[in-house]
């Protein structure tokens, strides 16, 4: 492929084009990372007053203010939220995956754009409707928020746990079920080992939609349940906090991080 | 594909006719696809259904109901600037993110010095959530922020980036974070199918511009599609980013919907719930329209 290249490219052109495409990838990148640097850098500031461009004291006034201000406990309530999510919204995901690629369900392509359709609502109208009716019907206002936030992740579960059902072999579990194995435990002992790297991908993005919700933990959960989100929130629309703000945002921002990072290397992992 | 899911033919499964079998297997798929689909039809259908009547004033928190259109009637001032700035946000926003985003990613699948990093960067982008990236581009875009300390420009002179008149915190915020996400999407795609067409296309002959348009593009244009539909209907419908960074006033469609819904006075309900069943039939507009437009692409190709 490169040798075709360089029998048709010029000299000349060919450099230019190489120094057009470092500068263009340089500048994609600062695109990306630019908006986390002053995160990082306020993180850890104790005095930063303009016009300096890093901070003249470092220290952990962010962290102290983040930790009286109780990021301690949202962030115990964001990973039980995430977790929740994440615990209910894979199993129906896988299930609802397995059907859609088995060629037997009736209204196949209706029933995968109803479970979709949550990906296009706006989350407010959803939220601000179901609330009155919570309200009516005195479901607690926790379930209520967890419940909404399933159904705004069954769409990303489901299509992850359909295209990996899709690619899945399934003549290791008719080998398993002619060898005497149950139903059960080919489930357990055969399909779900093989499809383990898709069901981590799954679980991670459902637990997302919930490790990140805003507007439904605030509408549904009535001010009951304070997340990171909340507290970043209330952190950032009041002033002269901005290390606050930037400790809380990291705290948000690392757990899910560290998780890519290790559903990345249990993925791949699983494919060799 | 065989008959999978029927139970192993042993003596007894032998004896049920292929009829009953498939039945069998029919029935494990629709109960199987049931849990998700019972409960997203609840939450969705009494969601949308709760707000409608609430719009339409026949379940009000205080007073008799009675049919009405007042819920849309007393908002319609705003409604229309809302919309419009809505609109606005997320056609630009979307814009921006579809070209970065693609640009992201056809550097990283590049058949030359392709870069690996930019695919890293991006994928690390996306678990961070939307208000976090609203508080990020906040510290960067604000007077006296990181940009304004890198660029030597005093706060005085510093343009209102954050709360003006155009929403430039707003859309970048979306911008920033959507491109990753098309990125991704388009990545997906180019990395298993762009290397084989375009080696074809090179030892054919094609030059790197006539294989960008020939060859990539095409192949890279119906998930670009989807992924910037999909990211116009999010930024649509989301709250927190345009009421961290936008202006007081007017307001985007979710921020208008929310103050409304949150306010002292319980009439107002109505009209937040007008203003939430307005932005849903927008969305389902936008959806309706790019599936169209998806569909003649495939149908082009």
């Amino acid at each position: 492929m490169t040798a075709v290249e360089e029998v048709r490219a010029r000299p000349g052109s060919d450099r230019t084009v190489r120094v057009a495409s470092r500068t263009g990838r340089t500048l994609l990148a600062v695109w990306l990372v630019l908006p986390v640097v002053p995160l990082l850098l306020w993180a850890f500031a104790d005095r930063w007053t303009f016009p300096a461009l890093l901070p003249q004291e470092w220290g952990t006034r962010g962290l102290d203010e983040a930790l009286a201000a109780g990021a301690g406990g949202a962030f115990a309530h964001s990973t039980v939220l995430g977790a929740a999510v994440a615990l209910l919204a894979t199993p129906l995901g896988a299930m609802a995956g397995r059907a859609l690629t088995s060629w037997q369900l009736p209204g196949s392509t209706a029933v995968l754009a109803v479970l979709m359709s949550p990906l296009v609502l706006p989350p407010f109208a959803v939220a601000l409707g179901l609330d009155v009716l919570l309200l009516r019907l005195r479901v607690p206002a926790a379930a209520g928020v967890v419940m909404l936030l399933v159904v705004a992740a069954l769409p990303y579960t489901t299509v992850v746990m359909r295209a990996a059902y899709a690619a899945h072999d399934r003549g290791f579990e008719d080998e398993a079920r002619t060898l005497g194995a149950s139903a059960w435990q080919t489930v357990f002992h055969v399909q779900l080992p093989l499809l383990a790297p898709a069901l981590a991908g799954a679980a991670f993005l459902a637990f997302l939609v919930g490790w990140s919700d805003y507007i439904v933990t605030v509408l549904v959960g009535g001010g009951q349940l304070t997340t990171l989100p909340v507290l970043v929130a209330a952190a950032a629309s009041a002033t002269g906090s901005d290390a606050q703000v930037a400790v809380l945002s990291l705290a948000a921002i690392l757990p899910p991080v560290v998780l890519l990072i290790v559903v990345g290397t249990l993925g791949r992992k699983g494919r060799r | 594909m065989t008959t999978t899911d029927a139970p192993p033919a042993g003596p007894a499964g032998r004896s049920t006719g292929r009829r009953s079998r498939r039945l069998g297997a029919r029935g494990r798929a629709v109960l199987l696809v049931l849990p998700a689909l019972v409960l997203v039809v609840t939450v969705v259908g009494a969601a949308l259904g709760s707000a409608l009547l609430l719009a339409l004033g026949l379940a009000p928190l205080v007073g008799e109901p009675a049919l009405s259109l007042d819920g849309w009637r007393e908002v319609a001032p705003d409604l229309g600037t809302s919309i419009r700035i809505s609109l606005g946000i997320a056609a630009a926003s979307t814009a921006i993110a579809a070209f970065v985003g693609l640009c992201i990613a056809l550097a990283a699948t590049a058949a030359v010095r392709r870069s690996r990093l930019l695919g890293t960067l991006a994928s690390l982008t996306i678990p961070i959530p939307h208000l976090v990236g609203a508080a990020a581009i906040g510290l960067l875009l604000a007077d006296a922020g990181f940009l304004s300390r890198l660029l030597g420009v005093d706060p005085p002179s510093w343009p209102p980036l954050v709360g003006g008149r155009l929403w430039v915190a707003v859309v970048a915020e979306y911008a920033w974070k959507e491109s990753a996400f098309v990125a991704l999407v388009v990545i997906g795609v180019l990395s298993s199918r762009a290397a084989s067409y375009g080696e074809t296309a090179a030892l054919l002959g094609a030059g790197r511009w006539a294989r960008l348009r020939y060859v990539t593009l095409p192949l890279a244009a119906p998930a670009l599609g989807a992924s910037a539909a999909v990211s116009f209907v999010y930024t649509l419908g989301s709250y927190e980013v345009a009421a961290l960074l936008g202006r007081p006033f007017p307001e985007p469609l979710p921020v208008l919907a929310f103050r409304l819904f949150t306010s002292i006075d319980l009439t107002a309900r109505s009209q937040a719930a007008a203003v939430a069943v307005t932005t849903a039939l927008l969305g389902l507009v936008v959806v309706l329209l790019s599936l169209r437009a998806l569909r003649r692409l495939a149908a082009e190709q």
